[in-house]
């Protein structure tokens, strides 16, 4: 059963569409909104939370409509904003207890809860520092800990590791898969970055300029084998072979992808064995020499350049 | 120094009941309430409160003692009821432009705005819980020191006769109070509402009440305007209230009827209020 569904939903600033009819289907587990900057994560979590309202089509959260039960909606959910700001002053413990009573627990509770939530996310030594003095990194997993504390059973959480270093994000990724692991808590994380999506997310909804770019498993999107990537090695008396290898493959109708950072490309197609058979033919053809030639997997950025082309 | 940590607390599922919509208001106007008054926080977030409460309280302490102390000194010297919400107007007016601004301004400085608006509350019952905790507070800045003298001539035998009269007095004392708190209160947080800067609401909110309250009076008593204008005065207007109530009417306003006092209170109620609600409904949760 879908946790979350949209039909339709659009939304219009003005001239500017920043949803385009997304029809949108979320199942339990962690799910990765994932898009570019301005690419309708966050109103989008906006209008799930009941936020904000749709201009036009419809959305469910939980079996509730966000627009007339907002508050009930929010009561059973977490979240965790993208904005790096806290109130400097305010200690830890307190500040997830505050918003841990304000979702509704009983004081007791609360404190209880709070303190739980700190330890959880690898703060209980720091739970009675202030915000104020605490790095980034910290103050993420404060964030995450208020997200949690209450017990919901969906937590939405907006670009979790913005500002982490990478030791730092590995730990932030690893902490939000366990939390739906082991405490059954369906997670929908919004980043811009596609590895940390594929990493972690059982689902994704990919959107690119409001639109729906795709939908669903991540295992079916994404890791079934697509062609090959082959890396050539240039040959001092055939300085045009490389050009010639992807103009033939070109012209055989493959989509050859250059990378951006090193001298290896893509050929891209559903029968990786066809591919390989035609790199194979047209190295040949070139006398150009092949220094590594790996399958190539589908990945999530292929759903956008797919979109785009 | 051990190693020894705590590896698992046992983060558990909650079962019990939640305390929604109504839970959500009572703890924002309390963690409000703290915020305001410097409860918890640092001793510099308590100096204006603890200012605002000595010069509220300190003119009302001190006719009580004289009154205790030398009995009673008759009723041309003795403060009436309604007099005592004059003692604490300077207290009120440092309450409502420095202290009061706070509920509101650090929120949105600070990212809690964002954070309470994904919880149960909405725009409305969350300006309502900040109303609440302001209004709260103000109240027993202006109805504290009559009710304290209330309490004093109460027990000095000055006070009102029977139980029945005693509570009239009180509820229009506490009304009163009230009344006064939640126009300086919806006046106070309309003008923070336009800035995130505390210091910027603090002088809009001293430029807007004690400033309209100068140029009123000098528009009345220096040029000879027409003394209707004084019902423009945010600071005073409102303090007319309390005398209106008791069968009274005070020396500045004493040739201006009930039914324009009323309708001016109200138009300041609505005008602060309804900048907030404006301010407010144009304002990105997320």
């Amino acid at each position: 059963m879908s946790i979350i569904s949209t039909a339709g939903l659009t939304v219009q600033f003005g001239a500017h569409r920043a949803l385009d009819a997304l029809d949108v289907h979320v199942e339990s587990g962690v799910t990765g909104l994932v898009g570019a900057n301005g690419a309708g994560k966050t109103t989008l979590m906006s209008i799930l939370l009941g936020l904000r309202r749709p201009s036009a089509g419809n959305a469910t959260v939980l079996g509730l409509d966000p627009v007339t039960q907002g508050a009930e909606l929010r009561a059973r959910v977490g979240y965790a904003p993208e904005r790096n700001v806290l109130p400097e002053d305010m200690p830890a413990s307190d500040f997830v207890k505050h918003l841990a009573e304000v979702r509704g627990m009983p004081k007791d509770e609360a404190r209880t809860r709070a303190s739980d939530a700190l330890w959880l996310v690898g703060l209980g030594e720091e739970r009675f520092r202030a915000l104020g003095t605490m790095s980034t990194g910290q103050r993420q997993r404060v964030k995450l800990a208020q997200a949690v504390a209450a017990d919901p059973s969906l937590v939405f959480l907006d670009e979790p590791t913005d500002g982490l270093d990478p030791v730092q994000r590995d730990e932030m990724l690893t902490l939000i898969r366990e939390i739906s692991t082991n405490f059954g808590i369906d997670v929908v994380l919004s980043s811009h970055l596609l590895e940390e999506v594929e990493r972690i997310c059982d689902h994704v909804v990919a959107l690119d300029a409001g639109r729906l770019v795709a939908d669903g498993p991540l295992a079916e999107l994404v890791g079934n084998d697509e062609g090959v990537t082959v890396e050539l090695v240039e040959v001092a008396d055939r300085p045009d072979a490389t050009a010639a290898v992807l103009a033939a493959l070109r012209e055989r109708g493959f989509d050859v992808r250059l990378h951006d950072r090193s001298a290896a490309f893509d050929v891209v197609a559903d029968d990786a064995d066809r591919v390989a058979d035609a790199v194979r033919d047209a190295v040949a053809d070139s006398g150009a020499r092949i220094g590594r030639i790996v399958r190539r997997r589908r990945r999530l950025e292929d759903l956008f350049e797919g979109a785009r082309s | 120094m051990s190693d020894a940590r705590i590896l698992d607390r046992g983060y558990r599922a909650y079962e019990g009941s939640r305390s929604g919509v109504a839970g959500a208001v009572r703890s924002v106007a309390w963690h409000t309430v703290r915020s305001i008054l410097g409860l918890g926080r640092k001793g510099r977030h308590k100096v204006f409160p603890v200012v605002v409460i000595v010069i509220g309280f300190v003119p009302a302490v001190a006719f009580l003692a004289i009154a205790i102390l030398l009995g009673d000194f008759g009723d041309e010297v003795r403060p009436e009821y309604w007099e005592f919400f004059n003692f604490s107007v300077m207290a009120a007016l440092v309450f409502t432009a420095l202290v009061a601004p706070e509920a509101i301004v650090r929120d949105r400085r600070d990212g809690m705005y964002a954070l309470y608006l994904s919880t149960p509350l909405t725009r409305p019952t969350y300006l309502l819980a900040k109303v609440i905790a302001v209004a709260g507070t103000l109240s027993i800045i202006t109805a504290g020191p009559a009710l304290l003298a209330f309490l004093g001539y109460t027990f000095q035998g000055l006070g009102p006769e029977g139980v029945v009269d005693g509570i009239w007095v009180g509820a229009r004392v506490v009304l009163a109070g009230v009344a006064i708190s939640v126009i300086y209160t919806a006046v106070s947080l309309g003008a923070s509402s336009l800035t995130d800067r505390r210091a910027f609401a603090s002088v809009a909110v001293i430029l807007l009440m004690l400033g309209l309250s100068l140029a009123t009076a000098l528009m009345v008593d220096a040029a000879g305007m027409t003394e209707s204008l004084r019902l423009l005065d945010p600071l005073g207007t409102p303090l007319e209230i309390p005398a209106r109530l008791f069968g009274n009417r005070t020396v500045e306003y004493i040739d201006i009827g009930t039914l324009p006092v009323v309708l001016a209170n109200l138009g300041w109620l609505l005008l602060g209020a309804g900048t907030l609600v404006y301010r407010y409904r144009r304002l990105a949760a997320v």
